[in-house]
């Protein structure tokens, strides 16, 4: 008996393994077939270039060359950053106090509610949300109507709409749904009276915010900024909408080459923007996987 | 020492005040473009703005009667459906060895089938693009732009579902309605898979690229009310399951 029993074993631990992998088998498939080997092309296609519309196996830096010879594209690039840094900071600092009011003075039952009524406008839909924009910011929109029909201006000012403070405003709104939940659950589950004892204990305000809150709160924080400053950086809909021909990011030139069937020179724009978030990921990465900041 | 209290407490309770009028301040500045949006898909002023004119349905005929957008919804609504069927299968199945099994290379599998939600929607789409095009050379469809929304949908089903096996029902429950949201309102990936086929976001872009028009406030309305519907049953979802297997209870013997 035993000796038929014997060569069962392998095959039977080999079983329940490939077992286990098979369900995999079709996220492996749809995610490793289209998602990373067209990423894979992608950073091929930046090394390569086009020559009288067809792509052409010629290995070169010609693309990213091309890319950082011409002033306005670099400008857009530190100008993307720019609106990327200062969006997410005004998100969070504007999210901030929210959490806090919400968790500290509101009442338990009607946190849940008014927390739901935040994620709303991120149920509807993305499109509409910039788009209500323009009926407040556009030439013909509120702000402008408005002015005119009090006899204050006679000719539509164009400052609200089309340039770069115009796409802060509009891409703040979005993310700030994003920002105000991540914080919320971690200011939540935050214990005030450490704050008081540290300052009890003799610490300054300031010491004890940044010793005892802001480590508490650091996961929280860090979720925030991936989530709202990743999204920002390749935006493409809020500054074509919003930002006219002063608002342009680093997404529209992406749209804009492929659409000249510059695939190669796209390529490589698109990774600048797939580079930026891996140094972003990179930075972060310990604050990502720290237990202890949960303070374990 | 008594006019200390005093002086605190008046402090707290202007902090209080304070931090209310913020937070009023917040659901304002949250809501205030949604309702106007509304307001103004009634108001007869063709600028589709202030002031208000006349109150009218006008522009809500005109978008119900327009074919432009029956196609665009006919095709969103094909293209949900397709992506929510394969999001939630292939989701599914990727999530039980996920949560269940010791894997090697768990880890790393994980944060691999999670990269396509950290991956701004353009590149998948670019790269998708230049995959179909250049490489398959494949006539771009409605069902290319199928395979992109998926790749985009499928993480977020993997990841609800993992978190919930035990409540399996419904955390796909929850998989399908968030795949079919993000299906409905998916723009960029679209934009670049689709071919010379149009969704309600592409046709809603190509009508405000030049500004307002009111026939997009009426969509829009429609749109969202729509949204807000679909929201408002996925609240009272689980409590029409709880009341409907409680009610079977004495039969089912608690299987369900």
């Amino acid at each position: 008996m035993n000796t038929v029993a014997e060569p069962e074993a392998p095959r039977r631990r080999l079983g329940p393994a490939s077992a286990s992998y098979a369900p995999f088998l079709p996220a492996v498939v749809l995610l490793g077939g289209f998602f990373l080997v067209p990423l894979g092309i992608i950073v091929i296609y930046s090394f390569w270039e086009v020559i009288d519309y067809n792509v052409v196996h010629h290995w070169t830096l010609g693309n990213y060359r091309y890319f950082f010879s011409v002033t306005a594209y670099v400008k857009t690039m530190w100008a993307t950053l720019w609106v990327s840094v200062v969006a997410t900071a005004i998100s969070l600092g504007l999210a901030f106090p929210f959490a806090y009011w919400l968790s500290r003075y509101v009442p338990r039952r009607l946190r849940a509610p008014l927390l739901i009524l935040v994620v709303v406008p991120f149920w509807t839909s993305y499109l509409l949300r910039v788009y209500s924009w323009l009926t407040i910011l556009g030439e013909k929109g509120l702000l402008n109507r408005f002015l005119q029909w009090a006899g204050i201006t006679h000719h539509p000012i164009g400052l609200f709409l089309y340039d770069r403070s115009a796409v802060i405003l509009v891409l703040v709104y979005l993310y700030f749904p994003f920002a105000a939940l991540t914080l919320y659950s971690s200011i939540e589950r935050f214990d005030w009276d450490r704050l008081r004892a540290a300052m009890d204990l003799g610490a300054t305000p300031l010491k004890a915010i940044r010793r005892i809150l802001v480590p508490q709160v650091r996961p929280g924080i860090v979720t925030a900024i991936i989530f709202v400053f990743i999204p920002i950086l390749g935006e493409y809909l809020t500054p074509q909408i919003v930002g006219g021909t002063g608002g342009v990011m680093i997404g529209n030139l992406v749209v804009n080459f492929f659409q000249a069937a510059e695939y190669t020179r796209g390529a490589a724009v698109s990774l600048l923007i797939a580079l930026f978030i891996l140094l972003l990921l990179i930075v972060f990465r310990r604050s990502l996987s720290a237990p202890e900041a949960y303070g374990g | 020492m008594a006019g200390d209290v005093e002086v605190l407490s008046t402090r707290a309770r202007v902090g209080r005040l304070g931090l209310a009028a913020y937070g009023a301040f917040i659901y304002v500045f949250l809501f205030a473009p949604i309702v106007l949006l509304v307001l103004f898909s009634f108001n007869a002023n063709r600028y589709g703005t202030f002031p208000v004119t006349a109150w009218t349905l006008k522009w809500y005929r005109d978008a119900i009667g327009n074919y432009q957008i029956h196609d665009a919804l006919s095709t969103t609504l094909k293209v949900a459906a397709e992506v929510t069927t394969i999001s939630v299968v292939v989701g599914t199945a990727a999530a039980f060895p996920l949560v269940r099994s010791r894997l090697p290379f768990r880890n790393g599998i994980r944060v691999a089938f999670i990269l396509p939600i950290m991956i701004p929607g353009l590149l998948i789409g670019v790269s998708l693009l230049v995959l179909f095009t250049g490489s398959l050379h494949w006539q771009l469809s409605p069902q290319t732009a199928v395979i992109g929304q998926s790749v985009y949908t499928t993480p977020f089903v993997i990841l609800l579902v993992a978190a919930r096996l035990q409540a399996l029902l419904p955390a796909i429950l929850a998989g399908a309605l968030l795949a079919f949201t993000l299906s409905l309102d998916e723009f960029i990936i679209t934009y670049f898979l689709i071919g010379d086929r149009i969704t309600l976001p592409i046709y809603i872009y190509t009508q405000i690229k030049f500004g307002i028009t009111p026939e997009v406030n009426a969509l829009a309305s429609m749109l969202l009310g729509a949204s807000l519907l679909v929201l408002a049953l996925a609240f009272a979802l689980p409590q029409v399951m709880r009341a409907t297997r409680r009610a079977f209870r004495p039969r089912a013997g608690g299987v369900a």
